[in-house]
């Protein structure tokens, strides 16, 4: 397992170098680059953007860019060398957040927006989408399994034929749109559900600053059943779009599994009806599902994105949105980058999970 | 002991005698006359009630989006102030679809006029999204070897890419350009042809080792004449329904990028466009302004995964005829 | 020994004690999407303490429908079991009980022994899980001591090393050795009454002599009845002591091993021992029934067999035979010949089937 650990991670190496080529090409592909964020803005002379320039790098060559980016180069020097000077390999870990070492240092640079470390940004708003995406995660796999599996025992009953209905609407409705007309039902006719951001302004401080743990700690149910409140409608949203593929699978992977004969052994051997179903069929029925999952944990932050950008949810979309308005390059090549990285150990972790729940597969 | 079982669930007689009656009843073989191609898979989809209905609904959908702007044109309405109304009008017998806070359009019109541009925009990036990963995956499925590997550790790149955020990026390039439908059209196809050129590249390794293709290098046709008069055609089916569920996904994708107001020029009607502008009058309750274009959008992408799964379920040798 | 009662019997009357199983006609259909398929059509038979019988027959002749059906293990619907069928196991009626009193009889008095193995186990759970598992649900029992039941299971079934063998998943083992583990599990709460459907048939041959070697000494040791399920009339002659002939879903002859193996009576059974190849006629024709077994959907009119029978006149076309008793001494054969109207038919056709015997042996013997 460990060996195969490895190679799948050496392999892995090739992908993250295209990974991080793609990103900077794409980045460069932009009409004027970060000097763009001030087009518009008369104020601005020539010299200041000349200044910008020089100061991001921005007039050195391309190779030299990149180069600098992920931090394969010298940074005393500027040149491209895998070796420091002093012949230290130029790879390691050096101090994180400086904004000088690059990427395979573990530095993102400074966010040219406000200056503060990228990592640092990004940290911050990790937090807020962990907790939406985690719960909406947590509540959509238990739905969905649920719903799979009594469609299962009862296919083409009305069950069944309802779920398969909401599976087919819930594939369809984009994301965004749903979480519009649950602000529109449940914020603007209603009022009874806080409808943007995640804690309520009027009672505490901004979530994640050190007022508001602070306040968290003189009263932590009320700031617990506020930030509750304000998960509701977003993980409605990012649940019901998530929910439809998922229980599709659990049916068709149960329904699988309830035709095998190790299912009427269980029977022969006595067992109570919940016993067969819920440990000999599902059991069986939730190894691919689990694969499933781990596949889909990406996609999950693409979802939690669009949800947090309609909730002004405080979280990596909302901030990734924020980067695009304003040319905040750094912060889009940390957020890209980390999320691409995200896919690539998302698919090991359900191949290597997959061994895991399923003794049949040695690797 | 290979006679047909009851119920029969195990035509070939291999598996347990007696027909293992817990299964569901298995297809009877039905014996076909030698249909073409085209006529079998036409006469399965037939079968197929909602993929039929999608069927219907595209063909409306697209008449609409041709016929419909010629009786509600769009015109627009320079933002006089005195024009300009708080809160939008709910359906009324003159306005079906209701009235716009804002400019105080008519949504019907509004929903008509998008589908050109969403619908458009759908089929168009389609287009470019299959027609590269054909050509991708035809080269990697039939060459192979080195430029095989390189191919396919660029699309296991691109699927590692949060595409919707790339898209996101890339469309912001093309914002402030005043008709920018075609670079939305572009952005969108080049990053949509991987899952085709995985599922081309797969379907040329099958098929290239068969005699037909061996039967034509052998009398020395061209690699390129090969793949495109003799490999192509075979591969045509799969594509097609993978390529059905693509519009459908790149509607939905255009609406949001547009939405986030990184998409189509806010001046072109588009669904997500119309829909970008209900959000800033979400607090006075127009509920009609958001719902015609989001049922729009669903309808659609409903349409062409039914359209989609009975294309699946029709080009399916194993399924019943 | 094994005795009829027919369809005329009395219902609702408890058999003798010393019967342990008792089928009294018996119809299961299966609704499919073209219409009823009658697997079962009327079987009754009975099965006393301790003793064994075989159900012989082709694939769609309704013998593991029958053990399917009396273990109530079939899905209803599709399935359909006629309200007038009975079951009486152990002195009760077990088709009209609740499920979960028939749950407590299933793998406690009754268990089944599938014919894949490899399928038959979950292959998620290690095989002395599976079998402890079974074990705790019927006996109140800790863990502890199912596990050791477990233990004790395998080693009957001639497992080497069983404490290690429990911590193994199914597919770390041999196809003969799941299928002992099967056998194991089948035994594990000592049931009075075996059901071993195909049990050898998807093993290597070799392994197929040890299994059936084995199902028999755990049949003596534990004195449990025995119901045998197969297509393999050799196995049978091996195995059991009565012997059930099925065809198209209904008894066809009925007997001792010895008497249905030597002396057939029923046509069907003719035409397979007949079929059977063997030295004495090698070099002879191999003989086989003509013709394919009707389709469930259009059976005969009046004999099933009919079509296929070398025996058969007018009366097999339009009057539908009953189980006739052959001779003394609870012998049954679905057949005319056995009827008054056959009686002057019934030499030629049994000379025939012996001549069609030693037809192979005679070409040999010329030869020579």
């Amino acid at each position: 397992m460990a060996k195969y650990v490895v190679r799948r991670l050496i392999q892995a190496i090739p992908v993250i170098i295209g990974i991080s080529v793609v990103i900077y090409a794409i980045m460069l592909a932009a009409p004027g680059g970060p000097v763009q964020r001030f087009a518009n803005n008369p104020k601005v002379t020539n010299e200041q953007r000349a200044a910008f320039v020089k100061s991001w790098g921005l007039d050195q060559p391309i190779p030299v860019q990149y180069c600098r980016w992920i931090g394969a180069c010298d940074p005393d020097h500027g040149g491209i060398a895998l070796l420091r000077s002093n012949g230290v390999p130029n790879i390691l870990p050096a101090n994180v957040g400086g904004g000088k070492n690059g990427m395979l240092h573990g530095d993102l640079g400074f966010s040219i927006d406000t200056g503060q470390a990228v990592s640092e940004r990004i940290g911050l708003a990790a937090l807020p989408t962990l907790l939406l995406a985690g719960s909406a995660l947590l509540i959509w796999v238990t739905l969905a399994i649920l719903l799979g599996v009594f469609a299962a025992l009862k296919p083409y009953s009305l069950f069944d034929k309802v779920a398969t209905i909401f599976s087919y609407v819930g594939f369809a409705v984009p994301t965004f749109w749903l979480g519009l007309m649950l602000i529109l039902v449940f914020g603007a006719d209603l009022k009874v559900l806080p409808v943007s951001g995640m804690t309520d302004t009027r009672l505490s401080p901004p979530f994640g600053s050190p007022a508001y743990w602070t306040y968290f700690g003189k009263v932590p149910v009320t700031a617990f059943l506020d930030v509750a409140k304000h998960l509701i409608l977003p993980v409605i949203t990012l649940v019901v779009v998530s929910i439809a593929g998922d229980s599709r699978f659990v049916r068709a992977s149960m329904l699988e599994a309830l035709g095998q004969d190790y299912v009427r052994t269980a029977r022969a051997k006595g067992l109570p009806g919940r016993v067969v179903v819920f440990r000999h069929a599902l059991r069986n029925a939730l190894l691919p599902v689990v694969t499933n999952i781990g596949l889909e944990i990406p996609f999950l932050f693409s979802g939690a994105i669009v949800t947090e950008s309609i909730f002004s949810w405080p979280g990596e979309g909302r901030l990734f949105i924020n980067a695009v308005n304003g040319f905040d390059y750094t912060i889009l090549m940390g957020i890209l980058f980390i999320t691409a990285m995200l896919t690539v150990f998302a698919n090991l972790l359900a191949d290597v999970l997959y061994a895991v729940v399923d003794p049949r597969i040695k690797y | 002991m290979t006679q047909q079982t009851v119920p029969p669930s195990d035509p070939l007689g291999s598996g347990n005698p007696d027909g293992a009656p817990e299964r569901a009843p298995a297809d009877y073989e039905v014996e076909l006359r030698s249909l073409s191609q085209s006529e079998l898979v036409w006469r399965k989809f037939r079968q197929h009630r909602l993929a039929l209905m999608g069927l219907g609904i595209l063909v409306f959908l697209i008449l609409v989006a041709l016929i419909g702007p010629l009786f509600l044109p769009f015109t627009p309405v320079p933002p006089v102030p005195d024009k300009i109304v708080f809160s939008g009008r709910p359906p009324s017998l003159g306005h079906p679809f209701g009235e716009t806070g804002g400019l105080q359009a008519d949504v019907l019109m509004l929903v008509v006029n998008g589908a050109r541009t969403s619908l458009f925009l759908g089929f168009t990036s389609m287009a470019i999204g299959v027609t590269i990963g054909t050509i991708v995956g035809a080269i990697a499925g039939y060459l192979g070897g080195f430029i095989d590997n390189l191919l396919m550790r660029l699309v296991d790149v691109m699927l590692s890419l949060p595409l919707l955020f790339v898209i996101l990026v890339v469309a912001r390039f093309f914002r402030d350009a005043k008709d920018n439908v075609w670079s939305i059209i572009i952005v969108f196809g080049l990053f949509s042809w991987m899952g085709v050129s995985r599922l081309v590249r797969s379907l040329f390794l099958s098929i290239r080792e068969r005699e037909f293709v061996e039967a034509a290098r052998a009398v020395g046709v061209s690699d390129f004449r090969i793949i495109f008069k003799h490999i192509l055609p075979s591969a045509l089916s799969p594509v097609v329904v993978v390529a059905s569920l693509l519009i459908g996904a790149n509607i939905s994708g255009e609406a949001f990028v547009s939405f986030l107001g990184f998409g189509v020029n806010p001046s072109t009607p588009t669904w997500g466009n119309v829909l970008s502008n209900a959000l800033s009058f979400i607090a006075q309750g127009n509920w009609w302004w958001p719902l015609f274009p989001g049922l729009a959008i669903i309808l659609t992408v409903l349409a062409v995964n039914f359209v989609g799964d009975g294309l699946r379920d029709a080009f399916d040798p194993r399924s019943r005829a | 020994m094994t005795e009829v009662i027919d369809a005329g019997v009395v219902r609702g009357v408890p058999p003798p004690s010393d019967v342990l199983l008792d089928v009294r006609n018996l119809k299961t259909t299966f609704k499919v999407l073209d219409g009823l398929v009658p697997a079962v059509d009327g079987v009754s038979f009975s099965l006393k303490r301790g003793e064994t019988i075989g159900i012989v027959g082709e694939s769609g002749s309704g013998k593991s429908v029958t053990a399917l059906t009396v273990m109530r293990l079939l899905d209803i619907p599709p399935a359909q079991i006629d309200p007038r069928s009975e079951v009486w196991f152990d002195g009760q009626e077990i088709l009209g009980i609740p499920i979960d009193r028939m749950r407590r009889i299933r793998g406690n008095d009754m268990a089944m022994i599938f014919q894949e193995p490899l399928t038959s186990l979950n292959p998620v759970f290690t095989v002395g899980d599976q079998i402890a598992e079974q074990v705790r649900t019927h006996k109140k029992v800790s863990k502890r001591a199912a596990l050791d039941r477990a233990i004790e299971s395998l080693q009957l079934v001639g497992i080497p090393s069983p404490e290690r063998r429990i911590k193994q998943y199914p597919h770390e083992m041999s196809g003969g050795m799941r299928q002992r583990v099967m056998i194991a599990m089948a035994i594990s709460c000592e049931p009075k009454l075996l059901i071993a459907d195909e049990p050898t048939t998807a093993l290597d041959v070799t392994i197929q002599a040890q299994i059936l070697e084995l199902l028999k000494s755990i049949q003596q040791r534990t004195g449990s009845a025995l119901m045998l399920i197969t297509h393999d009339l050799g196995v049978v002659a091996e195995m059991v002591n009565n012997v059930i002939v099925m065809y198209t879903g209904e008894i066809v002859e009925q007997g001792t091993v010895e008497e249905v193996l030597i002396e057939p009576r029923a046509p069907y059974t003719m035409g397979l021992l007949e079929s059977i190849p063997s030295v004495e006629k090698r070099g002879g024709r191999l003989s086989a029934i003509k013709g394919v077994v009707p389709s469930p959907f259009n059976l005969p009119p009046a004999c099933r067999f009919e079509p296929r029978c070398p025996y058969a006149w007018d009366l097999c076309r339009q009057v539908t035979p009953a189980l006739n008793p052959v001779g003394s001494g609870g012998r049954l054969a679905r057949c005319h010949l056995y009827s008054q109207a056959g009686a002057s038919r019934l030499r030629p056709a049994l000379d025939a089937h012996r001549a069609a015997l030693t037809a192979g042996r005679r070409m040999t013997s010329n030869r020579s």
